[in-house]
């Protein structure tokens, strides 16, 4: 049985790469990876290997952050627009496991995209500078791993957005929908984190939008509204659950009509 | 002589929110028959064909496939159905080929060499490796058989299957549905609005308007002789004839009596008309075309509504 399943996510793969959008997508990413250390090396600025990965890293999220949303927001609603649902769904197949496999096939994306991101940039960085340079990050720990923890917990909330945009995806079945509106909550989220600030509002702790960056965890053990790494970590997996379940009663329960 | 049919539809009903799009529809197809449901567009042929496939629930009563219910266990139902539903909408990216790698893939042993079978039977020849952008929109519809004929279904699902080919296109498809018919023992559905082409082409309609089943008839008899619904006798005495059949429920018109029957009951009649001393002078079959009885049976009308 699992090894059928693999099988529906080679499919969905297959549906991935087999895509120019998707090769643009990977070259755009290599291309930043590569460009940013050599812009830093450029400008003559004495920074050791970690400080460029992280900076390079901090502005190539965004970019993996775009590439899987936009590929979450089509895995579903592609299949509704270009109607190949109805052949899909017609397989001896139940709904659940065919959402599952696209489910798995875009994890399997994100991480490739922190994949490239790790060796690319790393391996750039290592080849223009060398050592530490005394440029201070002011974060405990070794350079190395508060780099490496940066990309964890971005690579983290990419998953995050980007299950966003699936649900949105599976819901509305409208990819340009799913795009928009789970971008806007990367890019709003610290604006709602100031208006519902938990100093003022007690509630606004269980807020997604405040836990969705674990990367304040690095420096502090203590978070907004001075909960614990712990308690966002809940409070991530309570709302991914979420948005999964609600994923699931969408595409599972509903018909496809016309 | 009956067999288990392989197909049985069981009080199907659809509402959504107050309206009810197919009305408590039963009815049974025997294996290896070509099934055509035909109706006006928006009597609920489209959403019979997706409670079958499982792409809508059913509001009430069942569906079964070779025996397995389309709620229960809808995995072993699905397991026996190739369809295509309404156009064939392949995955444009990919090619012909590909895209049926894809679906092979979602089913149980399907062989490399079977999707090279599949792809010889519907003729799409090298073109197979092109990406289905390129297609024609018949090219494309022989892609959709492909797909539906991958794992050698028992049950095969056309909607609409004469939209967009061409008479040479319609042609091949109905040689071909016979040939799936006689030799691997394929059940046949299809759904049409077009008359004269479901009645060349199946062994028995059902009719549907305002989602409920009207008529199920048969076209054609085991032996796959088209099938006459009345023979004409021409007769010396049409009312004496007809005074005499009343057994077998014969109309009287001005020269002839009409009598629904089969081939020994023509001869019995016959006899029986010679024996009382009416003077039979022909003997000539009924056939009304299928849009006559439709238009008949839904009291005429138009038939897109």
């Amino acid at each position: 049985m699992l090894n059928n399943f693999t099988r529906l996510v080679a499919n969905e793969n297959m549906k991935i790469y087999y895509r120019v959008r998707t090769w643009v997508m990977m070259g755009i990413l290599v291309l930043f990876n590569a460009a940013m250390p050599v812009m830093l090396y450029l400008t003559d600025a004495p920074m050791d290997v970690w400080t460029v990965f992280t900076w390079t890293e901090s502005f190539t999220i965004y970019l993996s952050a775009i590439f899987t949303v936009v590929i979450a927001a089509d895995i579903v609603a592609g299949e509704f627009s270009g109607g190949t649902i109805k052949l899909l769904l017609i397989r001896p197949w139940s709904r659940g496991k065919i959402l599952l496999s696209k489910f798995a096939a875009l994890c399997l994306f994100g991480l490739l995209c922190a994949g490239i991101t790790m060796v690319v940039g790393i391996a750039v960085s290592m080849l223009l500078f060398s050592g530490n340079a005394g440029f201070s990050d002011g974060f405990d720990g070794s350079p190395m791993s508060n780099s490496l923890l940066l990309l964890l917990t971005d690579t983290i909330q990419v998953f995050v957005i980007s299950l966003i945009a699936f649900m949105l995806s599976t819901v509305f079945r409208s990819g340009g929908l799913a795009i928009g509106l789970s971008l806007l909550v990367l890019f709003t989220k610290d604006i709602f984190g100031f208006i519902f600030n938990p100093e003022r509002f007690v509630w606004a702790k269980y807020l997604l939008f405040l836990h969705t960056d674990l990367s304040g965890y690095i420096s502090s053990s203590v978070g907004p509204g001075g909960v614990g790494l712990g308690f966002s970590v809940a409070i991530l997996a309570v709302y991914c659950i979420l948005f999964m379940l609600v994923s699931w009663l969408a595409f599972t329960k509903r018909d496809v009509e016309a | 002589m009956k067999q288990e049919p392989l197909v049985r539809l069981l009080g199907v009903t659809k509402k959504i929110s107050s309206k009810v799009l197919v009305d408590d529809v039963t009815f049974d197809i025997a294996p290896g028959q070509i099934f055509g449901f035909l109706g006006p567009n928006g009597a609920g042929k489209t959403t019979t064909i997706r409670m079958m496939v499982g792409l809508m629930s059913i509001t009430q009563g069942d569906i079964t496939i070779g025996g397995y219910s389309i709620r229960k266990n809808y995995e072993q139902a699905a397991a026996q159905i190739g369809a295509i539903v309404e156009n064939p909408e392949m995955y444009k990216f990919l090619s012909g080929y590909n895209n049926l790698k894809h679906f092979a893939r979602m089913m149980q042993g399907i062989t490399k060499e079977r999707i090279d079978e599949v792809v010889e039977l519907v003729g799409l020849g090298n073109r197979i490796h092109e990406k289905v952008q390129t297609y024609s929109l018949g090219m494309r519809q022989r892609l959709g058989v492909a797909q539906a004929l991958l794992h050698r279904p028992k049950l095969l699902i056309l909607d609409e299957p004469t939209n967009g080919l061409d008479p040479q296109g319609i042609r091949e498809l109905r040689d071909y549905l016979r040939r799936l018919t006689q030799e691997e023992g394929t059940t046949v559905f299809v759904s049409s609005h077009l008359l004269s082409e479901m009645e060349l082409m199946c062994d028995t309609v059902g009719i549907i308007r305002h989602g409920k089943l009207v008529d199920i008839r048969q076209l054609r008899t085991d032996e796959g002789e088209r099938m006459f619904e009345e023979t004409a006798f021409t007769v010396s005495d049409a009312d004496a004839a007809a005074a005499l059949l009343q057994d077998y429920q014969a109309i009287a018109r001005e020269h002839s009596v009409l009598v629904r029957g089969d081939r020994d009951m023509i001869a019995d009649i016959n006899a029986a008309l010679v024996e009382a001393g009416i003077r039979v002078y022909a003997i000539q079959p009924v056939t009304r075309s299928l849009e006559d009885q439709f238009l008949e049976m839904t009291g005429g009308g138009s038939l897109v509504e």
